[in-house]
Formats: C-alpha cells, sequence, structure tokens
C-alpha cells in the first residue's frame, strides 16, 4: 500500500496568524488561501445571512485595491478566484501561475488590514446576493433542500438553527456599521489561518507571509456565541412546501458525535456504508432494489469542517405511488438492518479501501474542475483553526483505517436513534399523480 | 446614479518573470485490436485517471430516438455476462475506484479513476463494460423508470429549459437540437435499441483510451494490452449530416414559468468548432466578454448594477459546429435592463478596439489559467482529451499561451465582428409570462411556449 505523505511547515507569526506552507512543483501555479474562524453558526441575532453577505463585502475594496481590482488583480495575474462561507469558517482563495505569488499575499494582507467599502458597494452585493438566493433557492426545483430546510427543524439554538442564507429583510437591514463592527471583530489576524500550497520553497512562502502580513496588528480574541444544543430527546418533524419539482422528497438528519472523538472514524465509515455512491445501502435499497426513490443520497456534509452540532442527512426524493409514509419505512427497515446486522468484514474492508482512495482525491482535487488544491487547503485549514494540528493530513487516515466491524454496529446503534434525528418532508404543491398508491415490501 | 470613478490599486508588488511550464510526455500507442491509446503520467497522487471515449453519441442515435446513446451508456454498467449490478457496484468498491458512463452530443464513455494498485483490475472491468454488457431487462426497466422521472423533474428547472429551447433554435432540424428525450420517448426505448448503439458505437475501432497518473508508461500499456486485445470490432458509419440552418435576426423565446421570481436569460448565436483556426481568438474575445469574473459583462451587470449573480458567456463546441451563448438568472423587473446591457457590451466589442492594457490582462488570464490544467491528473486528462478528440497537433498544449500572447487588439475586433453576431442573436427567456412578456416583447418577434415546449403563442 503506497502511502501518500504532505510536506508542510507551519508557524505562528506574533500577531496570531497562522501560516501553513506545503510545497509541491507538480505545476508552476501556487494556492494561496485565508481561513478565518467565523461563520454562519456566529452571525449576530437579526442578522441572518451577514456572514455570508460579509464575505462578498471582502472583494468589494481595501485600503490599497479599491472596489473592482481585487478581481482585476487576481484573473490579470493568470488566476482564479472565489470565497465561501460555511457553518464555521469562511475562506477566500487564489490559485494562480506562481509568479504572482507575491502579489496575491499583498491583496490578502491589504484586506485583512482594511477594509473599505461604501453604501453604495453594500447596496450592490446585497443585490448579487438576493439573486444567488434567488438562483440557488427560491427560483430552483428543491432549492435549499435539505441544507436549509433541516436546521429550524433539527435544532433550539438559533445559532445552529436560522436561515444562514438570510432573511431578504435582515439583509436590508444590514448597513455599513455592522460590516465594519464584524470586520473589526472576526476579520483579525489571530482569528485566521493563511496558506500557500503549491510551487513555493517554504523558506520563501515563512519570509513573504512575514513581510505582508506581520504587521497587521491582533485584535482582541473574538468572542464565541455557544452552539451547543439541548440534549433531543424526541423526533423532530417539519414540512416545506415545493413549488416547481412534481416529486415527494424527505430528508432525515441524525446528530453526529463531535469532530475527533473515539466515535467519529466509525461514523464516517457508516456513513460511506449507507451513503457511498451507487455501492451504498441507501442508493441500493431505496433506488436500485425496492426502486421507491428517484433520487436517494447524501450523507455527512464536510466531515473535517464542521465545529459544532451537524448532521448525517440522507436525501430522498421519491416516486409519488409511494406514501412517504412508506418510503420512511423503507429507510428505517435498512436502518435496523445495519444496527441488528452491522457490517460484514469484506465490506468494511470495501468500505476502507474506498476511503483511502477518496481520501487521496479530496488531498489532490480541486473544486468543480478549477482551483488546485483545494481539497487538501481545506483540510489543512481545519486542522490548523480546530486542532491547531496541521500535519494531521498526514497522519488522520489511520484512524479511519483502523475502524473495526464492531465500532460500525455499535455507533449505528449508538447515533441512528429516532429520538436523535429530524425529518423534512419537502411536498410539493403541484404532485404529480400517482399511477397507483404502493406500501414498500 | 452617480458616475463611479475608476480607481486602481496602490502599491502593488510585480509580478516575478514567468516560470516554464512543462506538460508531461504523451506516450501514443495502437493497440492489436486497433485500440488508440494515449498515457501520460502524473505521480501527485498513487491514484490515476482514464477515460474510454467512443466517437458516437446521442447526435448519431437521434433518429432512432434523442437520448439514446445516454441511455445505452446508463444502460451499459448495470451488467454483463460476467456480474450483475450488484457485484459491479462492490468490485469498484473494492479497488477503492470510481466509474461513470454517459453520453454527450458527439461521443460516448467510460470515466473512471482510482487507486494505481488495482489498475489492472479497474481496466478489467472497463473492458467488460465495454464489450460484454448484458442489458439485463429488470435493469433497463428500472433505468427506463428512472430515466421518465428525470425527464420529467427537467422541466421544472430554468437553466434546463433555457439550454432546451437555445438548442432547438439554434439548430432546428440537425441532431444537436435535440438534447433530452420527451416522457414519450424515453417510453419508447426498447432494449433492443440500446443493444444496437451498443454494438456499432461501442467497438475498439471507434475508441481512445485516455489515462493520467501515477503510473510507469511502458507497463501500464502491456496492461492495457493484455485486457483489452481480445476485443474486437470496426468503425461504425457515419451518416452525414447536412449542416443547420443559421437563423437570421434576432427574435425571442420565452418559455413560461408560473410564479418563478426570477427570469433564466439565455441568448446564443452560431460559432465554431474547436479546430477552426479562429478558436483561439474567439476564446479570448469571449473572455473579454464576460468568459471571466473580471470580463465586461460581469463588471457591469453583476459589480456595477447588481442585475446578477452569475452572469457568464461561453463558446461551446460540438464536433460540427458551435455556438456563442451569454446567460445570466436576473430579477424579474430587470430583464429588458439586463438584455440592454447584454447587447451594449457586445457591441462595444464589435465597434472599439480593445485597449492595450486590458487586452494584456485577458491575455495573461487566459495563459495562467491554461497551465492549471497541470496541476491535477483528472485536470490533465482533460486536456488530453480536448487534444485529441479533434484532433488538434501534438504540440497544442506547449504552444497555446504563445497562440493567446501574440493576438492584438484588431484581431479581438474582427473576431467580435464575426461571432458576437448581435443582429442574429436568438434570444431566451425563462420566466413568469405576466412578469417579463412586455420586456421581452422589446427585443425582436415573440414566441411563447410552456414548459412540456408546447407552443402559447
Amino acid at each position: 500500500m503506497k502511502r501518500l505523505q504532505i510536506g508542510i511547515e507551519s508557524a505562528k507569526l506574533a500577531n496570531g496568524l497562522d501560516v501553513v506552507v506545503a510545497p509541491d512543483t507538480t505545476a508552476p501555479v501556487v494556492t494561496v488561501a485565508v481561513y478565518y474562524k467565523i461563520g454562519f453558526r456566529l452571525e449576530p441575532q437579526g442578522r441572518s445571512g451577514f456572514a455570508h453577505l460579509f464575505e462578498h463585502m471582502m472583494f468589494q475594496g481595501s485600503a490599497n485595491a479599491p472596489k473592482m481590482q481585487h478581481i482585476k488583480l487576481v484573473n490579470s495575474s493568470g488566476g482564479m478566484l472565489n470565497g465561501s462561507t460555511s457553518y464555521d469558517v469562511t475562506n477566500y482563495y487564489e490559485a494562480v501561475p506562481s509568479n504572482a505569488l507575491e502579489r496575491i499575499l499583498w491583496l490578502e494582507a491589504d484586506r485583512m488590514r482594511a477594509l473599505k467599502v461604501d453604501a453604495e458597494n453594500l447596496r450592490n452585493q446585497r443585490d448579487v446576493v438576493k439573486e444567488e438566493v434567488r438562483v440557488n433557492v427560491m427560483n430552483q426545483p428543491y432549492g435549499g433542500f435539505p441544507w436549509l430546510d433541516m436546521p429550524p427543524v433539527a435544532f433550539r439554538n438559533w445559532a445552529n438553527a436560522h436561515n444562514f442564507y438570510g432573511d431578504f429583510a435582515d439583509l436590508d437591514a444590514a448597513d455599513l456599521a455592522d460590516v465594519q463592527a464584524f470586520f473589526k471583530t472576526y476579520y483579525v489576524p489571530n482569528n485566521a489561518v493563511l496558506l500557500i500550497l503549491g510551487d513555493v520553497k517554504p523558506e520563501e512562502g515563512m519570509t513573504l507571509a512575514k513581510k505582508h502580513f506581520g504587521d497587521i496588528p491582533a485584535g482582541a480574541p473574538p468572542p464565541f456565541a455557544d452552539p451547543t444544543e439541548p440534549e433531543q430527546t424526541e423526533e423532530r418533524r417539519g414540512t416545506v412546501e415545493e413549488k416547481f419539482g412534481t416529486l415527494p422528497a424527505i430528508a432525515v438528519g441524525y446528530v453526529l458525535p463531535k469532530r475527533r472523538t473515539a466515535d467519529w472514524c466509525a461514523v464516517a465509515l457508516l456513513d460511506q456504508a449507507l451513503h457511498g455512491g451507487r455501492a451504498g445501502r441507501i442508493h441500493r435499497e431505496l433506488v436500485q432494489e425496492k426502486q421507491i426513490a428517484v433520487e436517494a443520497g447524501g450523507g455527512i456534509d464536510d466531515l473535517f469542517g464542521y465545529n459544532g452540532p451537524s448532521q448525517m442527512t440522507t436525501r430522498i426524493i421519491h416516486k409519488p405511488e409511494y406514501s412517504s409514509q412508506a418510503t420512511l419505512e423503507a429507510f428505517d427497515a435498512l436502518i435496523r438492518e445495519v444496527q441488528q446486522n452491522g457490517v460484514s468484514s469484506d465490506e468494511v474492508e470495501q468500505l476502507k479501501v474506498k476511503w483511502r482512495s477518496d481520501y487521496y482525491a479530496t488531498l489532490e482535487g480541486g473544486r468543480g474542475g478549477y482551483m488546485p488544491k483545494y481539497g487538501l487547503m481545506h483540510l489543512l485549514a481545519c486542522f490548523t483553526l480546530f486542532d491547531h494540528d496541521p500535519q494531521l493530513v498526514n497522519t488522520i487516515l489511520d484512524g479511519f483505517l483502523a475502524v473495526t466491524r464492531e465500532e460500525i454496529q455499535a455507533v449505528a446503534n449508538k447515533y441512528l436513534r429516532n429520538e436523535k434525528r429530524a425529518i423534512v418532508f419537502r411536498t410539493p404543491v403541484k404532485a404529480s399523480a400517482p399511477s397507483d398508491k404502493k406500501e414498500a415490501a | 446614479m452617480a458616475t463611479r470613478v475608476v480607481e486602481v490599486a496602490v502599491g502593488v508588488p510585480a509580478l516575478a518573470p514567468e516560470r516554464p511550464v512543462t506538460w508531461p510526455k504523451r506516450t501514443r500507442a495502437r493497440l492489436s485490436n486497433g485500440l488508440e491509446v494515449i498515457l501520460a503520467e502524473a505521480h501527485s497522487i498513487p491514484k490515476f485517471h482514464g477515460e474510454l471515449f467512443f466517437r458516437s453519441g446521442n447526435a448519431a442515435a437521434v433518429l432512432r430516438a434523442p437520448g439514446l446513446a445516454e441511455m445505452t451508456a446508463i444502460v451499459a454498467r448495470t451488467g454483463t455476462a460476467k456480474r450483475v449490478s450488484r457485484q459491479i457496484e462492490e468490485d469498484l468498491r473494492r479497488i477503492g475506484a470510481d466509474l461513470s458512463s454517459s453520453a454527450g452530443a458527439d461521443t460516448s464513455g467510460i470515466s473512471f479513476s482510482g487507486l494505481s494498485e488495482f489498475a489492472e483490475p479497474l481496466l478489467g472491468l472497463v473492458n467488460e463494460l465495454a464489450r460484454e454488457a448484458a442489458f439485463p431487462p429488470a435493469e433497463f426497466e428500472r433505468e427506463r423508470r428512472q430515466k421518465l422521472e428525470e425527464v420529467k423533474m427537467q422541466r421544472t428547472e430554468p437553466d434546463f429549459l433555457a439550454g432546451e429551447r437555445l438548442r432547438k433554435v439554434l439548430f432546428g432540424a440537425h441532431p444537436y437540437a435535440q438534447v433530452a428525450p420527451s416522457e414519450a420517448q424515453v417510453a419508447a426505448y426498447k432494449r433492443e435499441d440500446l443493444q444496437a448503439v451498443y454494438r456499432e458505437f461501442y467497438t475498439p475501432e471507434n475508441a481512445l483510451l485516455l489515462l493520467v497518473g501515477d503510473f510507469d508508461s511502458n507497463e501500464m500499456l502491456k496492461t492495457a494490452e493484455n485486457v483489452f486485445s481480445k476485443w474486437i470490432g470496426k468503425k461504425p458509419e457515419t451518416p452525414a449530416v447536412p449542416a443547420p440552418a443559421n437563423p437570421r435576426g434576432r427574435r425571442v423565446y420565452l418559455v413560461h414559468v408560473p410564479g418563478a421570481v426570477q427570469t433564466q436569460i439565455l441568448a446564443g448565436c452560431h460559432a465554431i468548432t474547436r479546430k477552426h483556426p479562429d478558436w483561439v481568438k474567439l476564446g479570448l474575445t469571449n473572455s473579454l466578454y464576460g468568459g471571466a469574473f473580471n470580463s465586461r459583462l460581469v463588471m457591469n451587470i453583476r459589480e456595477d448594477k447588481g442585475y446578477t449573480y452569475s452572469p457568464r458567456s461561453s463558446v461551446n463546441a460540438l464536433r460540427q459546429n458551435g455556438y456563442f451563448s451569454v446567460s445570466a438568472a436576473v430579477r424579474n423587473e430587470v430583464v429588458a435592463a439586463s438584455l440592454t446591457e447584454i447587447f451594449y457590451e457586445m457591441d462595444k466589442l464589435r465597434s472599439l478596439p480593445v485597449p492595450e492594457a486590458e487586452l494584456a490582462d485577458t491575455q495573461n488570464y487566459l495563459s495562467g489559467v491554461f497551465s492549471m490544467g497541470l496541476a491535477t491528473q483528472e485536470g490533465l486528462l482533460s486536456q488530453l482529451s480536448v487534444v485529441a478528440l479533434n484532433e488538434l497537433p501534438d504540440d497544442y498544449l506547449e504552444t497555446y499561451r504563445q497562440r493567446v500572447r501574440a493576438l492584438t487588439s484588431q484581431d479581438v475586433l474582427a473576431t467580435a465582428r464575426k461571432y458576437l453576431d448581435s443582429s442574429n442573436m436568438q434570444i431566451v427567456v425563462v420566466g413568469d409570462c405576466s412578469q417579463i412578456e412586455a420586456q421581452a416583447a422589446l427585443f425582436g418577434q415573440l414566441d411563447i411556449y410552456d414548459a412540456q415546449g408546447a407552443r402559447l403563442s
């Protein structure tokens, strides 16, 4: 078995900024990212969607690089850029030919040091974000299902339960003072990690990082709202109307163990057993064998990147001749099966080989065919911000490869419990006429 | 609205000298059964990626039924003479592999990736799927029913509806006009039709095998010879199809989706194939117009006006043709305003030479992102497939950057005048008639359809 070893250098600057450099000369390309430890969960109440709106504002101008210049400078250096907001982190990243490395570090440092935006920029991006929400959610069949539908049903703490894309009224209420306060609180070097991956020498990366980021003053340690959930003791259910699609859909989410606890690796392999593509039990049973579902899949979203309450969520779009009840019963039957009989030793070996293969793909892989090293970047950032240990990228695989079939069965019984789950029914307004109702065998 | 002063960045570090890009050596071979093979080594991770292409796709089978090649590809992976569907999926997992089969307009293919240590069993399965697919009747029935639900669902997706209508409008009677089957056409698929397509299309003489990854090319070639050599078959007859008529005059097609809270705009016109000598020029022109984040259209209707989140233009290559298109999902109130800007930016590029600095920025962009294909096995495979399937020159990857850099502002002007054919653009808008009909009608003769494709007026 050939193991992959990633060379990594890391350091913490005097202002608290973590720097991680991972050299690789496969291509004359360097990927630069800054991750801030702030996501949807921690945005202020009354300002739902603000963490994401703010992410857009980070492209609107900084002290020495006004509006349009961030995008222009990256593209005209031969590179691509983007940013994204998730539950616990927000990232900004660029992949550029390596001769543009210093320019990109200068740009990221400029916007970490001082954001310079005006009311017109905010109006503009508020409009853009509303169209983003429309194109991804409000004007799409099954838009936001289940990533936006599930939290308000599953969780009780506002941090975990609110609308992450934002209610339009909250987006409208956001003003420049909110933008600057959020920036000042969370966008400080001691709440961030800088990553430089690819065609760079370790000492070159570290020297340039110090040169451009070293004099950005540290801020007060940011306050973190407590995302703890009260203990869930009963199954939770909710219904959301589907405006465009004509097939009924169900999402079932089970609360996950905390990341990097003893059960975490076993749950990840259980997830693979259930949701691992066409060989996974959920697709095999519901789509191929019982033929109840048109689509069935899902699983743990971003195993390495969550740092608060999260779920393993199955997403099922089913044929109209099966009732929601019958579909859920078929799903429950396959959960009971794994609880009662576990997985065979042959299956667990298959799961581990696939896990290793997928892990390598993550380390190498880009994002949607662009942005080289996106996967490695994301893992290094999360291991640095949450675990203070970027070297985990080379060792974490061992924990998954050591999981036993007994452990998989044990976590199936411990976590896949009705009183620990939430169910969302997405119900079409214009339902397809069922040919004839069937109950699942 | 106040005019925004164009500001520049202060103190930007200069670019260091450009570093050379070295594309890996390609090994080309033809196996004893006529199968063409191209291999390239990339040792970033202990895995490899591959694709077995067949040079026949949905267009070649469209007279039998739209989407038939796609359906053939789907069912081909559900059983062979030796393995049932469940066995195939478990065997893939056992060797840590992923595999998918699909068909586009011009090609069908089996795409796969897996651990290098299991290259032989993975190639063995690919060979089995290409040669001995059994088309089990029960699997065929299940996939057909599945496809039926999928084609119903597509008709609720604005971008599908826009793309489907644009292709119909641009390509008329040509096979490229059909991007998806209707429900009735899916219901009429027969297992024998799939088997016939399979027999004709899935032959070594019609195929190209690309392999990229962590292996020794000579050894991998020997493995491929061992695995594939017993597979035989001729190239299929390709019926000549007359070129599609190029629609003249700007017209508007509205696809009515009641209750839509946004409008999907998609406009397009005929362009060129990938082999055409103007391809690189049109690529550059497209990048200036709307093909990059920093492009004129994105800066105008997103960053300045906030009409849309995701405006983009693209040049779409088909084997026998190609088209230029521009898309944006905009709020209902600004459909006419967005179209006005879309045409303004097109006409501006057709009328005024691009400033030298903007040209150089865009040349840098294209040159830089092109070399990112080198960074991953999958990216490299995709670059190699474009070269091989379009029969581009062997040194295409090595010379692309200098060809982009050689272009001038006059080239862009001439290219825009030739291909950003604003007066003959066919405009599709997908949205709620009551919100957008009057705005759409301002841009040309208007036809209205429902989501099922029936003409409303």
